[in-house]
């Protein structure tokens, strides 16, 4: 294992949520050490966010935790005491990123901000991830996936423009982050091997949604008028679900073949890009009825095999029995002692270098004697009295 | 001081449209050397058309002018910080040069459909022949392997197929896709760290590598708990709209203007209490009907009518600031002209200005990351098709001026797509 890209790299992690974990949970997978840093008690807030397993709210039934922190040690640590925060300037020793999503300022109210990172270690990164990063008129802000899609952009333009603007289903702003926060550090990383010198990145959650907008703030730029909510590409309803089609001129002809209908192919009404545009309720109802009947993921098949670029909206379900996901082994079965033995998805990319497979999320404070007292040299006995005090 | 992050690395791309082009445009931004390779015959489809119909695409001055694939917004937006050069690649002297730079460079990246690089003679064996401890990454839908590697796809296509699309939409209604392509800005940002990775292995070993990126994959990767609700609980999710899972109320409401809406979302009871507090019902926060996270998701609708008869006769950045200023979370749903004068992005510098000389300057994307010592700037207007060309070939792949002129009469260096036109555009 001694060759995985981040062997060698430790992490110490105060991250909870979603973009933090997602952000460490990358760099455990390709070998960095990850000591994950609890509140006792509950622990990551994650942990008590659904789904749960049978829907038992247990912290180590949490989905949502299980798959985010996979290849991590956890420990407990109460933070908000003077101890804590000394223990923690403690476990500072040869760790090379810090990652942390506290409210800005936070960490350095606690003498354990940047400056102080770099007193102990040069050498270290510190990342910061937060919705609106460190510095500007709304560091102090609330936030939530929906305001960081709203102020980014996002929102505005994803929809029906007959309505309010609609958000992109799940926690998007929050991974994008993490992706930013897992990149940001791997780019700081690869200076501090070449310069000895650790640096502060700073990750902005809206920073990330502003990125991702890209059309909206161009347009304007461009243009000086504001892209608006358009009607999304049709999705027609098939017999089990919908199927997303694109009628590009290369492939017209193999589109009127496969509805049965040759005829249309030198039809004015649908002769070129703009004339189809012209007509597309027509060419949708045409079209439309004979999709009615057909399959989804034969007709996506046979599509793509005519090289059209179709697709059909995937659920779970459809997603676990996607032959491609399953010649790819892109799931993954992991076993928990708790939560038991579940298919979890896996990462996204086959590596020709060494890679570990996925480790199972770790219990709440699973790692406390091994770190402590394994790494830190603490007696079982001042274990003992930290733990009753409350702080570990 | 500042100090480039990424200098030293050499990264030869072949990518076009956004995913890649956006990721190797933040690598050139921190830092390293990134060399696009185009032809006349292929060139990015960001170049938009050779011969734009009036009133389409983004050109400074929103004039195309003579040479519009050099001055497409798409592109400018997604390229700068870039060498660019012209290789015919379905020529074998086109193929010889390109490896010749590849012996000299660090890392290949390219999104073409599985087999296009093989078909060059590109492949990870070839270019490892060209250099040995090359570290190659394909972008690709759905992988390098399986029955569907050879499907093609869009953004709006890989919504569908990873899952995203079947949790966004109305609640109750169908699933839709999103107004941004989504998947495209995930893989270009998290590509970014698994290309490093790579390159950190490569340190440890001396040997190359090949990253094969499933966007299809990584698209569903960030769904994971939906995928986990179903095989823990056999559960299917359906879109719920706006609202959230477990917070409530979480919601877009109108506000005073011109589809003006403003996102808010309450995440405990205190958030409650503060809402219906300012929003002049505070009898609201001790309500039966709404006194719980529970008891406000079940009656959410009676709620909205209450938030919505506050906002609607404020603007979306009065709902914001009195919402925040008592901290529940609130923001508005900005349009394109909103996000360039949005005093926070504007007091973090997010837009950088460029343009060529003598043209409009525009703001761009910058990044989504800041960096105390390496920060990482636009370096230089995105390139017209093969402006350095010469420079790279002489440079780098070590060509002398006779080499240079037979690949220009071979054609294989043209920078010149009129010929190629039908092939341009989406």
């Amino acid at each position: 294992m001694e060759s995985e890209p981040l062997r060698g790299v430790r992490v110490l992690d105060f991250t909870q949520g979603i973009a933090g974990p997602f952000a460490t949970k990358l760099m455990g997978a390709l070998g960095a050490d990850v000591i994950k840093v609890e509140p006792p008690g509950l622990g990551d807030s994650a942990r008590s966010l659904p789904p749960f397993l049978q829907d038992d709210p247990h912290p180590e039934k949490s989905g949502l935790f299980l798959y985010l922190n996979t290849n991590k040690r956890s420990i407990t640590l109460d933070m908000h005491t003077a101890d804590g925060q000394h223990v923690a300037r403690s476990l500072l020793e040869g760790i090379d990123i810090v990652i942390e999503d506290y409210p800005p300022g936070q960490l350095a109210e606690w003498d354990l901000g940047f400056e102080t990172i770099e007193r102990i270690n040069p050498r270290t990164t510190l990342v910061s991830v937060t919705p609106f990063g460190q510095t500007g008129p709304y560091r102090d802000y609330a936030s939530s996936d929906l305001v960081a899609q709203a102020l980014g952009g996002l929102l505005y333009v994803t929809g029906d423009p007959e309505r309010e603007p609609l958000r992109i289903g799940g926690s998007p702003a929050e991974y994008l982050a993490g992706c930013s926060a897992f990149s940001g550090a791997l780019i700081a990383l690869t200076y501090r091997d070449a310069s000895g010198r650790g640096q502060h990145v700073d990750v902005s959650e809206l920073d990330g949604i502003a990125t991702a907008q890209q059309y909206a703030s161009l347009t304007y730029a461009y243009l000086h008028e504001n892209r608006e909510r358009v009607a999304a590409p049709p999705l027609f309803r098939v017999k089990d679900g919908q199927v997303g089609a694109s009628f590009r001129q290369q492939s017209w002809g193999e589109v009127c073949q496969m509805i049965g209908r040759p005829e249309l192919e030198g039809d004015e009404r649908f002769i070129d890009m703009d004339a189809r545009r012209e007509n597309g309720e027509e060419l949708n109802s045409i079209v439309g009825e004979w999709m009615r009947d057909q399959p989804k993921e034969a007709l996506y098949h046979r599509a793509q095999e005519a090289g059209m670029a179709w697709g059909y909206i995937c659920d779970a379900e459809d997603l676990i029995t996607s032959p491609q996901y399953v010649h790819r082994e892109y799931f993954v079965e992991i076993d928990h002692p708790v939560a038991g033995p579940l298919t979890y998805p896996g990462m996204p990319l086959r590596w020709s270098g060494e890679v570990s497979p996925l480790q199972r999320a770790p219990l709440l404070g699973e790692h406390n004697t091994e770190i402590y007292c394994g790494q830190l040299g603490w007696t079982r006995e001042r274990l003992v009295a930290k733990r009753a005090a409350g702080t570990v | 001081m500042t100090a480039d992050a990424l200098e030293g690395i050499r990264i030869l791309d072949l990518t076009q449209v956004w995913a890649g082009p956006t990721c190797t445009k933040i690598l050139g931004d921190m830092g390293a050397e990134v060399i696009k390779v185009e032809s006349a015959r292929r060139m990015d489809i960001a170049r938009s058309e050779v011969n734009p119909r009036p009133g389409t695409g983004l050109y400074p001055n929103n004039d195309p002018g003579e040479l519009p694939w050099n001055r497409a917004g798409r592109f400018a937006d997604r390229n700068r910080s870039k060498l660019s050069v012209c290789l015919d690649l379905t020529h074998e002297r086109g193929v010889d040069a390109f490896k010749r730079i590849a012996a000299n460079s660090d890392v290949v990246i390219e999104n073409y459909r599985q087999g296009v690089m093989d078909r060059f003679g590109l492949g990870f064996k070839q270019l490892k022949e060209a250099r040995s401890d090359i570290v190659m990454v394909s972008l690709s839908s759905q992988g390098t392997t399986g029955p569907e590697r050879s499907y093609g796809s869009f953004g709006v296509t890989l919504e569908q197929t990873a899952g995203t699309a079947s949790i966004t939409g109305y609640s109750g209604g169908d699933p839709m896709t999103s107004g941004v392509l989504f998947p495209d800005p995930v893989v270009a940002v998290v590509a970014i760290g698994f290309i490093l990775s790579a390159l950190r292995q490569r340190g440890k070993t001396g040997e190359g590598c090949y990253v094969d990126l499933s966007q299809r994959e990584m698209t569903t990767s960030i769904i994971g708990e939906m995928v986990m609700d179903y095989t823990m609980n056999g559960r299917k999710w359906k879109p719920i709209g706006n609202r959230h899972p477990v917070f409530a109320p979480q919601g877009v409401y109108r506000c005073d203007g011109h589809d003006a809406w403003v996102a808010v979302t309450v995440r405990s009871d205190e958030e409650w209490s503060a809402l219906a507090g300012t929003i002049g019902q505070p009898e609201l926060a001790t309500d039966h009907r709404f006194a719980s996270q529970d008891a406000r998701a079940h009656n959410h609708d009676q709620l909205d009518l209450f938030i919505n008869a506050w906002t609607e006769s404020r603007s979306p950045f009065e709902v914001m600031t009195t919402l925040q200023a008592v901290g529940v979370p609130a923001g508005v749903a900005e349009t394109g002209k909103q996000l360039l004068e949005d005093p926070h992005l504007v007091s973090r510098d997010f837009w950088e200005l460029s343009g060529l000389p003598n043209q409009e300057q525009i703001p761009y994307l910058s990044r989504p990351f800041k960096f105390s010592l390496t920060p990482g700037s636009t370096r230089m207007p995105a390139p017209s098709l093969g402006q350095e060309t010469e420079q790279v070939l002489r440079d780098i792949a070590g060509m002398t001026q006779d080499d240079l002129r037979e690949l220009a009469e071979l054609g294989v260096t043209s920078n010149d797509p009129r010929p190629f036109a039908a092939n341009s555009g989406f």
